[in-house]
């Protein structure tokens, strides 16, 4: 394992890990892989996913950063004059210069799993050193489609009245007055104008949805449904793991995600021997 | 004057730079020193916010302090499954070291919470602590594995995180999502709250339906201080909720900033 522990950025107040490559091999185009916060958690990772993964990678051939934004885990603010977004566009570059000058990478792809999904996205809208983004339970909105496969076989089934009944009696306890952090997705044209705006940049764009996310995405044609033209793009994937939890809870089911990471990095990105190069 | 505080330091160190850490150096010249020894499995993710706050609350008080990752763990070397009891003591005494010779302070209180809190009286003599303070740690190694056990088998049923029950076999060899090995297993369960080499304050913010049994400590002189509100260790719709907790960071600062004086 050869990784290194920072504090970088343009304040000093980012944290983060770098893992090198462990094998004698240069992924295509120089890629380095940047895993990103999945909510609040800090940069290990739920159930720290993000060190199984990025030292996967590592074992592969990819450069690899796991850090925290402003803020979040053990990075700092920045004190700067700067909306979130505008923050975690600059937070994302100075990782990326970082990666750069500990692993001679310049193109970079973003992974993120929820929130980090989003973030993703939000960078992949601007940032010229995007190679690519792997979204996990990204955006997706409701069809007409979902509905009609989440209600109709709902309403004969004893067994999700009772797992209706036992959410609701569970989420029933938050008090009337708490506050409410929700946000609200943007509008779903804005989201595909997005993509296809990446699309037209050469990114390459993994989406995977796990179960965790039946609330509002729970078949492959949904995809198509959101997104229209941009799902069949060549550049696109799609994976549905519908057995699986929003944060990958069990072992098996990070494996099985690692692998189909793994599989679109190689597929796309693939790492060039360079044991025996001049 | 106002002492500048040092912005935390990342670090490896230990054995071949297995371990991770921070050092988050005092603000002037450090009199003091904790070193913040971790819980394990998803108790060190939930609580990583308030060690953070804590870390910080002690540097801005004159007193450094290291937080780490056992092997294992965090952002340390090997897998889950590598974690080991006795490889964590080792680890608390390689961070004992490593704290003292960043801060030049020979006296090291250590603090730890759940199982973060039996590791640092398991690894007292060894890592030649002054003092510890332990936050809700484990009494009973049986009942512990046997709760796990049962949060683990209610987990994979759980409708709240999937459709559809997931088997036995899948949920197998993990507790709240980190593979653990049957020797970690076995060590677990024989823990019991050893009779500590040093003085010892219990920090008791377990529910009240919980064992509350500090006798054996009281006896060897522990001072036991409730705090309150309880701290919702072992609830799985808590399982992915940050531990905080603003009255541990104020009694943790005030005691060792008393101890100091």
């Amino acid at each position: 394992m050869k990784e290194h522990a920072f504090r970088f950025g343009r304040a000093r107040h980012l944290v983060g890990v770098a893992g090198l490559p462990t094998t004698s091999t240069t992924p295509s185009d120089n890629v380095g892989v940047i895993v990103l916060n999945a909510g609040l958690v800090h940069r290990i990772g739920p159930f720290r996913m993000n060190v199984e993964l990025t030292r996967r990678l590592n074992a592969v051939g990819y450069p690899t950063l796991r850090f925290d934004l402003s803020t979040l885990g053990d990075s700092g603010a920045s004190a700067e004059s700067q909306s979130r977004p505008q923050q975690i566009c600059a937070d994302v570059g100075d990782a990326m210069t970082l990666l750069h000058e500990q692993a001679g990478c310049r193109r970079f792809v973003l992974v993120g799993l929820c929130s980090g999904a989003e973030n993703a996205h939000t960078v992949a809208c601007t940032e010229a050193r995007m190679a690519g983004a792997i979204f996990l339970d990204g955006y997706a909105y409701r069809t007409l489609g979902f509905m009609l496969r989440h209600y109709l076989p709902r309403l004969f089934n004893p067994g999700s009245w009772r797992s209706f009944l036992t959410r609701h009696a569970r989420t029933d306890v938050e008090p009337e007055d708490s506050p409410d952090f929700r946000h609200e997705y943007p509008h779903r044209s804005a989201i595909r104008a997005d993509l296809s705006g990446m699309l037209d940049r050469g990114l390459k764009l993994s989406f995977i949805y796990s179960g965790g996310v039946s609330r509002y995405f729970n078949h492959r044609r949904q995809f198509r449904e959101c997104f229209g033209r941009v799902a069949t793009h060549p550049s696109v994937s799609l994976s549905v793991l519908e057995d699986v939890d929003h944060t990958y809870t069990l072992d098996r089911d990070r494996g099985r995600l690692f692998d189909i990471i793994e599989a679109w990095l190689l597929r796309n990105f693939p790492v060039i021997d360079t044991s025996t190069s001049a | 004057m106002i002492a500048l505080q040092e912005e935390a330091l990342p670090c490896h160190f230990g054995r071949d730079n297995e371990l991770f850490g921070l050092y988050h150096a005092a603000a002037g010249v450090a009199t003091k020193a904790v070193l913040l020894c971790p819980p394990l499995g998803q108790d060190l993710i939930r609580s990583h916010r308030v060690y953070r706050q804590l870390a910080e609350t002690l540097a801005a008080d004159g007193i450094a302090s290291l937080r780490f990752d056992y092997y294992g763990s965090g952002d340390s070397a090997g897998r889950s499954v590598d974690v080991d009891w006795v490889r964590c003591v080792a680890d608390i005494a390689a961070a004992a070291k490593e704290l003292r010779s960043r801060s030049g302070c020979a006296s090291v209180t250590a603090f730890g919470a759940r199982l973060g809190g039996n590791l640092a009286i398991a690894a007292a003599a060894a890592a030649h602590f002054a003092e510890l303070i332990i936050w809700d740690p484990i009494l009973d190694g049986a009942a512990h594995v046997a709760r796990l056990d049962a949060l683990q088998a209610a987990l994979r049923v759980d409708p709240m995180r999937f459709d559809t029950p997931r088997s036995a076999e899948d949920a197998a060899g993990q507790w709240l999502g980190f593979a653990v090995s049957p020797r970690l297993r076995q060590q677990l369960m024989q823990q019991s709250l050893q009779s500590p080499v040093v003085r010892v304050r219990v920090l008791d913010s377990l529910p009240a339906t919980e064992a509350h049994d500090w006798d054996r400590l009281v006896t060897a002189g522990a001072t036991v201080t409730t705090l309150n509100p309880s701290t919702m260790w072992d609830e799985l719709d808590r399982l992915e909720h940050a531990i905080l907790s603003p009255t541990l960071i104020r009694t943790v600062t005030e005691h060792v900033g008393e101890a100091r004086r």
